[in-house]
């Protein structure tokens, strides 16, 4: 989850208020943030992509604001009408659609806030631009640039100086030596062409979704900026731009529109939503009972304006607050105002009887027999590698069932049997004192034609000097006999991990499972240095 | 303290204190005690460093065959001796005396005749003289005295006697034996000294009881696997009832009904583990599936795809289980929960496994609450013997609200965030027909087991270290 930075004296000037260290970190929590870590001078915070409002100080500042009854109610968006235009080509419809923009005049930028919009742009373009594929974000100095400008396609052949490089590269370049270019080229590789941006003097802004020009680049002696964001669907792009326009407003620019035209583009108005809550809902659902103009207060402290119509509340949702679907989110809002620590707890009345899984009672009993035995329980993963289940064991690899791109080699391969684990867990334990008795229960997974199948197995090893496969059979019929009142009989099978006379096929009717001496060259393989005997049976079907 | 001596030890050092260079076999006779005894307390002894044990080699004679019936009948030579003393003129024909001796005739004939006892004339034995004892009859004697016990040759002396009858057929058995002999150490001579008699004979025996016994390992369950039955019997204290599903599942169960749209972070292979080249061929009824895409295409605006709600996942949660059970018997009212492994591709680290055990509660119920949540949360780690919780806003994507519960830990001083909770949000629940408000909660149970067992590295749980799981104690 992403993180944002909070240094205690930028806080508190964008709140405008003294507010004490302490309360500041005990309410974070209170509106939905993790801390990760606490210094003297900033605290760290982790925030749910689904509010991006969080991705800078700003917008924690806002929220904070209203738990803390400094300033409640709807932060208002105040967008002058300006001049400036983007025509949009109508060949960017087939590769990347939609642009929107605004213009942020007359501020300020300090190395802090410039640090914020970094980090903010980075964890937008993760989160509600699904890695820039669904929008993506340019930030522009707006005194470099000369209106009107056009959003197009060009040939990768074109040219320009990408940002933070000191010459000229083509798009072709920039695609395959840039490091944002590698990363994100996939997203422009199915088309010929490439999107670009570009002013009224032909320089390029920028070339969406991977990168910026050096030109337009901005730093501290920024005066006034340009927002443009481009995306495959125009509301995650105005979406996005409402969150980035809420921010700079509070950092103190003056917002001015930006006139799009062409191929289905419109201006951004970014709007606030109406939603109608009824108030009975809020009761039931929280399980309390508040009045209306409670109900009313707490969605103003969570930063939303509110009005009593009756019996239903009419709230109105400000356009940077995407992750309010429906009513049911205000109602989390309600209680969020309202203070989570003001709810008591209750306890519904039961009306049922509780009652464990069959297969839950029957591993119990397994597990009881299979310990009365003498052997121990041990649990190993389901996800395993193939050097234990197959190589070392010289195991049929022809149904390996495999996950896509685990990021560890050791947890690669689903299991489709116990034993090979049991006996990595005997080699881990070479320095333990012997006898070594050990079973396992759990999910193996069966490839055939193309469809997954889980079963619930149970394999045993005995690991000690005169351990034989009398023994283990011993072991394998009182346990039968014992859990299910099952008799079996012993086959002689040949098993790549047994030794050839002392290996066996298990039968209940139909074939169970394998039982026999561990071949030494397996043993071998697994730097193990004592004689093993085990089975592995299948436990589904037999109760 | 002193030496704490069985009977047995007491009894073969008195015997040793008289007469040092003892055989096992003397030490029994000597003690009566039986051969076992005696080996079994020289052992013992050696150990205690108050005896010590010498190998040697040693030849031994016993009475073969022949020599047992000469010990009872006296040798050929002296049976025949005897016959012809009991016929007067003390003479037979060679053919009476032959009847007599059988099988011993001819050696009785010719060691009759080599100890000068008879002169034969014409077929016929006569009687010279005899003496009363011979060599050989006085060794076979002795050996006889001795039996079971076999003698050593070098006791009985005499070789020259010995070597003649070792000529002579089944008369004697040599056997060449390693023998052990016993001596006292010097501390085993003061210990011996010290034996009071009177303790020898004390019927119940002491023995060192503040010496350390061996080691021996309770076979047991797995820790973790007594945490997880722990939490289900809570559970099922609850009035809970257990469900239980598969491990691999469509995408379709465990995002799309959850309302995870199909481009959702948290759907990339860097977090899920898709299973290679596997898809579901049924996911669910035509209405499910037409009413979730519908769903998604209204709520997240994008182009809902049923080939990607296909793909076969391991399941990131144990809520797929529930949410199906849910669609699939709409229940007005219930209680159920699940407890079961659960995957996320993250790196391996003292902090992350690829699997781990879920379990996850739900309440369906006309008039549930969000403060019932929080009751039954509450209840819950009392019941685990967690006192002071308090709980926080967060988010889940398929809940609303949705709040995480905080734990203190007096062992580590601070508040450790455990469970996840909320209630299903519209977008799950009505798409498929569940009609109630569905309380849920749920989280990784191998938390509460490190806390349990005070452990600060989740992989230890599965490292299966014999050392750990035999030595961890059972009640935490």
């Amino acid at each position: 989850m992403p993180v944002v930075t909070l240094y205690f004296d930028r806080i508190t000037s964008i709140l405008g208020k003294k507010i004490s260290k302490e309360k500041i970190v005990s309410t974070l929590p209170f509106i939905g943030l993790d801390i990760e870590e606490e210094t003297k001078n900033y605290v760290n915070v982790e925030y749910s992509p689904n509010r991006p409002d969080y991705s800078t100080d700003y917008g924690i500042a806002s929220s904070l604001q209203g738990l803390l009854g400094i300033k409640t109610g709807m932060p208002k968006l105040k967008i002058k009408k300006g001049k400036d235009v983007i025509i949009v080509n109508p060949s960017m419809r087939k590769i990347r659609p939609f642009v929107t923009a605004i213009e942020a005049k007359n501020g300020k930028l300090d190395d802090e806030t410039i640090q914020q919009i970094i980090v903010m742009q980075e964890d937008l373009h993760n989160g509600i631009g699904r890695r820039r594929k669904k929008t993506s974000i340019g930030i522009h100095d707006l005194d470099k640039i000369s209106f009107p400008l056009t959003y197009t396609t060009t040939s990768k052949n074109h040219k320009f100086i990408p940002l933070e490089s000191s010459q000229e590269m083509t798009i072709h370049e920039i695609l395959e030596k840039d490091e944002t270019g590698i990363k994100y080229g996939h997203l422009v590789k199915n088309s010929k062409k490439a999107p670009i941006i570009l002013d009224s003097n032909g320089h390029t802004i920028s070339f969406p979704p991977i990168i910026n020009s050096e030109q337009t680049k901005i730093s501290k002696n920024t005066k006034n900026i340009l927002v443009e964001i481009t995306a495959i669907e125009k509301n995650a792009a105005e979406d996005t731009l409402a969150v980035i326009a809420n921010i700079l407003q509070d950092a103190g620019f003056e917002l001015f529109s930006i006139k799009i035209s062409g191929a289905n583009n419109s201006t951004p108005l970014l709007k606030p939503r109406s939603m109608v809550l009824d108030a009975e809902l809020v009761n039931k659902i929280l399980g309390i009972k508040i009045s209306i103009p409670k109900m009313v207060s707490a969605l103003r402290k969570s930063r939303l304006n509110a009005q009593a119509r009756g019996k239903k509340i009419v709230c109105t949702i400000p356009r940077y607050r995407t992750d309010i679907f429906g009513p049911m989110d205000l109602v989390e809002e309600v209680a969020l105002g309202y203070g989570i620590e003001n709810f008591e707890p209750t306890i519904p009345e039961s009306i049922s009887v509780g009652q464990k899984n069959k297969i839950t009672t029957t591993l119990d009993s397994i597990s009881s027999v299979m310990i009365g035995l003498g052997y121990s329980e041990v649990m190993n993963l389901g996800l395993v590698s193939q050097r234990i289940l197959y190589d070392y064991t010289k195991r049929d690899a022809s149904k390996i069932i495999s996950v896509s791109d685990s990021k560890s080699q050791e947890h690669n391969i689903l299991r489709d049997a116990i034993l090979p684990g049991l006996i990595d867990t005997l080699s881990r334990n070479i320095h333990e004192p012997y006898p070594q008795m050990l079973f396992e229960t759990g999910t193996i997974f069966l490839k055939n034609n193309d469809e997954i199948k889980e079963e619930i197995h149970l394999a045993c090893v005995s690991a000690r000097n005169d351990v034989s496969f009398t023994e283990i059979k011993s072991v394998l019929q009182s346990f039968l006999k014992t859990t299910f009142g099952l008799e079996c009989k012993t086959v002689t099978s040949s098993n790549s991990m047994f030794i050839e006379g002392r290996s066996a096929d298990i039968f209940v009717n139909n074939k169970i499972g394998e039982i026999g001496e561990i071949l030494p060259e397996i043993s071998d393989n697994f730097k193990l240095r004592v004689p093993i005997a085990g089975f592995e049976i299948r436990l589904t079907g037999l109760y | 303290m002193s030496q704490v001596l069985h009977p047995i030890e007491q009894k073969l050092l008195k015997s040793l204190l008289e007469k040092q260079n003892l055989t096992p076999e003397d030490l029994c006779e000597k003690t009566q005690l039986s051969i076992d005894q005696v080996r079994r307390g020289i052992e013992w002894l050696k150990f205690k460093e108050l005896v010590q044990v010498n190998e040697s080699e040693k030849n031994f004679v016993a009475l073969g065959k022949m020599g047992n019936e000469a010990f009872e009948k006296g040798l050929p030579e002296r049976q025949l001796v005897n016959y012809l003393k009991s016929i007067d003129g003390f003479s037979c024909e060679m053919s009476q005396a032959k009847n007599q001796l059988k099988n011993e005739f001819s050696p009785a004939i010719a060691n009759a005749k080599k100890n000068g006892w008879i002169e034969i004339h014409e077929n016929r034995i006569l009687l010279k003289g005899y003496h009363d004892t011979t060599p050989e009859e006085r060794i076979i004697k002795l050996i006889a005295s001795k039996n079971p016990m076999v003698s050593s040759v070098d006791e009985i002396g005499d070789k020259s006697t010995l070597d003649s009858l070792k000529k002579r057929p089944e008369i004697l058995n040599f056997t060449f034996t390693k023998y052990t002999t016993v001596n006292l150490t010097e501390k085993g001579i003061e210990t011996a000294k010290n034996i009071s008699s009177d303790t020898v004979d004390v019927l119940v025996r002491a023995i060192d009881v503040e010496a350390p016994a061996p080691t021996v390992f309770a076979a047991r369950a797995h820790p973790l696997q007594d945490v997880i039955n722990e939490v289900r019997e809570i559970f099922v204290g609850l009035g809970f009832t257990e469900i239980v599903g598969n491990q691999t599942q469509s995408s379709f169960w465990n995002f799309d009904a959850l309302f995870t749209p199909q481009d959702h972070p948290a759907r990339e292979m860097q977090d899920t583990f898709y299973l290679k080249g596997l898809h579901a061929k049924n996911i669910g009824t035509k209405n499910q599936i037409s009413n979730v895409s519908q769903v998604h295409k209204k709520g997240w605006r994008y182009d809902w795809k049923l080939e990607e709600s296909k793909r076969l996942v391991l399941r990131t949660h144990t809520t797929c289980v529930t949410i199906k059970e849910l669609a699939d018997n709409r229940p007005e009212e219930a209680r159920i929960f699940s407890i079961g492994r659960v995957f996320r591709n993250e790196k391996v680290s003292y902090k992350h496994l690829v699997e781990f055990n879920q379990v996850e509660g739900v309440v369906v119920g006309k008039n549930v609450s969000l403060r019932d949540l929080m009751g039954l949360q509450r209840e819950f780690y009392l019941k685990m013997g967690m006192k002071k919780i308090k709980f926080w806003p967060t988010f889940f994507p398929y809940t609303e609200p949705s709040l995480q519960s905080m734990v203190y830990n007096e062992k580590l001083g601070k508040w450790v965030e455990l469970f996840g909770m909320g209630i299903f949000r519209p977008e799950v629940t009505i798409p498929l027909g569940i009609k109630n408000p569905v309380l849920a909660w749920g989280g990784g149970i191998e938390r509460i087991a490190m806390l349990k067992f005070g452990l600060d590295d989740v992989r230890e749980l599965y490292n299966n270290n014999l050392g750990w799981l035999r030595n961890v104690s059972k009640c935490q």
